[in-house]
């Protein structure tokens, strides 16, 4: 069975093992001069403390890459499913050697499991070490960003690919057996992939582990890093601060200003103060001595703060860890499907 | 052992279908077995039954004494080779031989190797390259390959040219004779089993309608010609399988285990052919075997018309094939 499993795969992880290898070669070409850059830069401009605006060049500069770095390991997953999943039983299904190889001396159990530990074995490798290359690579970038938690670079680092890999390629043998046609098994897969990653991205992740609320006071301090004021137009209606989250963590959501009593403020309560920001000129951009450094002294006395809701940066290796698990399990639960299927399949 | 096939009430049922309905039979072993029947008969779905592909809706089916199917031990007995004899068409000749070899423990790769150069194929030609027929004896040699004790072919020459259906047929029985298997193969003609099946199943409608020894099946059956009469007129012990009516006369095919009882009638013997379309043209739903003269004759002369042209049109190549018979056998 592995003969054959590698005989009719053959094709493919030489193709697989090329993309790989040139993949790897840029990679390590394109990383090797970002770090280099990287350390003359962090060397040039430490003295003078100017280092801002360098390394955001510098982060501008491999944007382009980055993106296609990284949709690449997200697109990988899917790619695994449709061409490696979804034909690896339509196929034979369509072709009717399944009737060849169900009758030579192996049981249709053993058939499978062999077929898919092998593939999913490769499938995770293909990913691990796509996601390792990526990762090295990008470390750079994510040190200088200081954000795990986007959606690209949370999902196309470390060990979450992983998870994807093995799941797509499940989901495609799955679908592939049951509508017995490759190509229909193909464009579901895509489908289906694409659906369960925005809602494990969108609505399970950040419900995975329970989140950290904190209260902010309202104040000159936390004014000054504030990212956003808003009224609205007429006197009532909520007032909305952005602040910003602990360094490193992920923020969920935050309540718009509330006073004491935990109350959402109408916006004529903060009316004084707004006249007197504007009187002062246009708020500037966030920093000590901007407009809402001063706005925050005058808010002071009010004593409103904000409820910030978010995943301590701490949480992001369990997260990792967590929705690897969720994926693995899923691709379990499609594998124990698929063998009871197969058995029962009306040849 | 001496039974290959025991069917009992044997059903399949897809939705609500019938491909095969009480089907019971009890095949001895070292037989070449016809499967003989119109298209959509239940011919496929019996031999599914019996290679395990399928799992019976009702009945039971053992082959070779054991369930089909149920293990890697059983999978090695029976091999198996569908209709339009699927091949890998990315895998060379060779890779299917080294397919076989690795899958089946009883693999005889000299055997193999050897009918792969009798046939002239090259075995670093892609199996999807060679032609229907080149196909065919390559996924026989698959199926035989592994040394069964029984070899289930379903519509093996379907597909082919009469030359080669001629050849396949011909290294078939070549390949049972070296290996001693028993076979079971279907075909909705009965020209192509003529030569060499020596038992003969007739499956009409999902029902099995004529089962048994080719040899003892001739010898019972007698179409006999005589002046017009209802079918109860005739001797007890005959069990008329078929009447047909003129103004005068009236024909009959019998059944009898016992001689043909002398009778006012002239009494011919039945070929092969003769007996098979003979159950097919009587083997429609409700159906009884013998007709009344009171009604209409022949009443499913139209469904079976189609498979009569076939066989009619087949039988020319058949007779000219008829001189390879012995040779076959």
């Amino acid at each position: 069975m592995i003969w054959l499993t590698w005989r009719q795969f053959r094709t493919q992880t030489f193709a697989v093992v090329a993309i790989l290898a040139a993949a790897a070669v840029y990679l390590l070409i394109t990383g090797t001069q970002l770090r280099h850059s990287y350390t003359t830069d962090l060397a040039s401009c430490q003295p003078q403390n100017s280092c801002l605006g360098l390394l955001n060049a510098l982060q501008d500069q491999y944007s382009g890459p980055q993106f296609l770095a990284e949709f690449f390991v997200m697109a990988a997953p899917a790619l695994i499913g449709i061409f490696w999943g979804a034909p690896l039983i339509a196929g034979e299904l369509e072709r009717g050697t399944h009737h060849m190889v169900w009758n030579q001396s192996v049981t249709r159990t053993r058939w499978l499991a062999v077929k898919l530990a092998a593939l999913a074995l490769v499938s995770v490798v293909t990913a691990g070490l796509l996601s390792l290359l990526i990762t090295w690579w990008a470390s750079p970038l994510d040190t200088i960003a200081g954000n795990r938690w986007g959606t690209r670079a949370f999902n196309a680092r470390d060990i979450a690919p992983l998870g994807y890999a093995v799941f797509a390629f499940a989901l495609g043998v799955t679908l592939g057996l049951l509508l017995r046609r490759t190509v229909p098994a193909m464009a579901a897969t895509l489908a289906v992939f694409i659906a369960v990653q925005v809602l494990m991205t969108a609505a399970v992740r950040p419900n995975l582990l329970p989140a950290t609320t904190t209260t902010v006071p309202i104040n000159q301090t936390t004014m000054s890093q504030a990212e956003r004021f808003d009224r609205s137009e007429a006197v009532t209606g909520p007032v909305t601060i952005d602040l910003p989250a602990p360094p490193g963590a992920w923020a969920l959501s935050q309540t718009p200003a509330l006073n004491s009593a935990g109350q959402p403020i109408q916006t004529s309560e903060i009316l004084n103060c707004w006249s007197q920001m504007l009187a002062q000129g246009p708020p500037a951009f966030k920093g000590a001595s901007s407009g809402f450094g001063s706005l925050g002294t005058c808010l002071a006395p009010l004593d409103l703060h904000v409820d910030i809701t978010y995943q301590p940066a701490g949480r992001y290796w369990p997260l990792q860890w967590l929705e690897t698990a969720v994926y693995a399990v899923l691709a379990a639960l499609l594998a124990a499907a698929c063998f009871w299927r197969v058995r029962r399949l009306r040849g | 052992m001496t039974t290959i096939l025991e069917a009992h009430a044997l059903g399949m049922q897809y939705g609500r279908r019938r491909a095969l309905t009480d089907c019971t039979l009890d095949i001895p072993s070292g037989h070449v077995v016809g499967l003989v029947g119109p298209n959509g008969a239940g011919k496929s779905t019996l031999l599914k039954l019996a290679s395990g592909l399928l799992s019976p809706t009702s009945g039971s089916i053992s082959v070779l004494g054991d369930a089909p199917g149920s293990g890697p031990a059983q999978l090695a007995r029976v091999g198996f080779l569908a209709q339009d004899a699927p091949v890998y068409p990315n895998l060379s000749v060779a890779d299917h031989l080294r397919l076989g070899a690795h899958l089946n423990p009883r693999w005889n790769q000299e055997f193999a190797a050897r009918r792969i150069a009798q046939l002239d194929l090259d075995p670093a030609q892609k199996a999807g390259k060679l032609s229907g027929g080149q196909r065919a004896q390559l996924a026989l040699t698959v199926a035989a390959g592994k040394m069964p004790e029984l070899l289930l072919l379903d519509e093996p020459v379907a597909s082919l040219d009469p030359l080669a259906r001629r050849e396949f047929l011909k290294y078939l029985m070549e390949s049972v004779v070296e290996n001693g298997s028993s076979v079971i193969l279907s075909s909705h003609l009965i020209s192509d089993l003529e030569r060499v099946c020596d038992y003969l199943i007739v499956l009409v409608t999902s029902r099995v309608r004529l089962a048994g020894e080719v040899d003892q099946l001739i010898a019972a059956h007698h179409r006999i010609v005589c002046t017009r009469r209802e079918p109860d007129t005739l001797p007890a012990g005959l069990e008329v399988v078929s009447a047909e009516h003129t103004d005068r006369q009236s024909t009959f095919v019998v059944r009898t285990d016992a001689p043909l009882p002398a009778g006012d009638w002239a009494a011919e013997p039945m070929s092969m052919e003769d007996l098979v379309l003979t159950y097919m043209e009587t083997g429609g739903p409700g159906h009884r075997p013998a007709t009344p003269v009171s009604e209409a004759v022949l009443n499913d002369a139209a469904s079976n018309e189609a498979v009569l042209n076939e066989a009619v049109s087949n039988k020319a190549a058949s007779n000219k094939a008829a001189s390879n018979k012995e040779a076959g056998r």
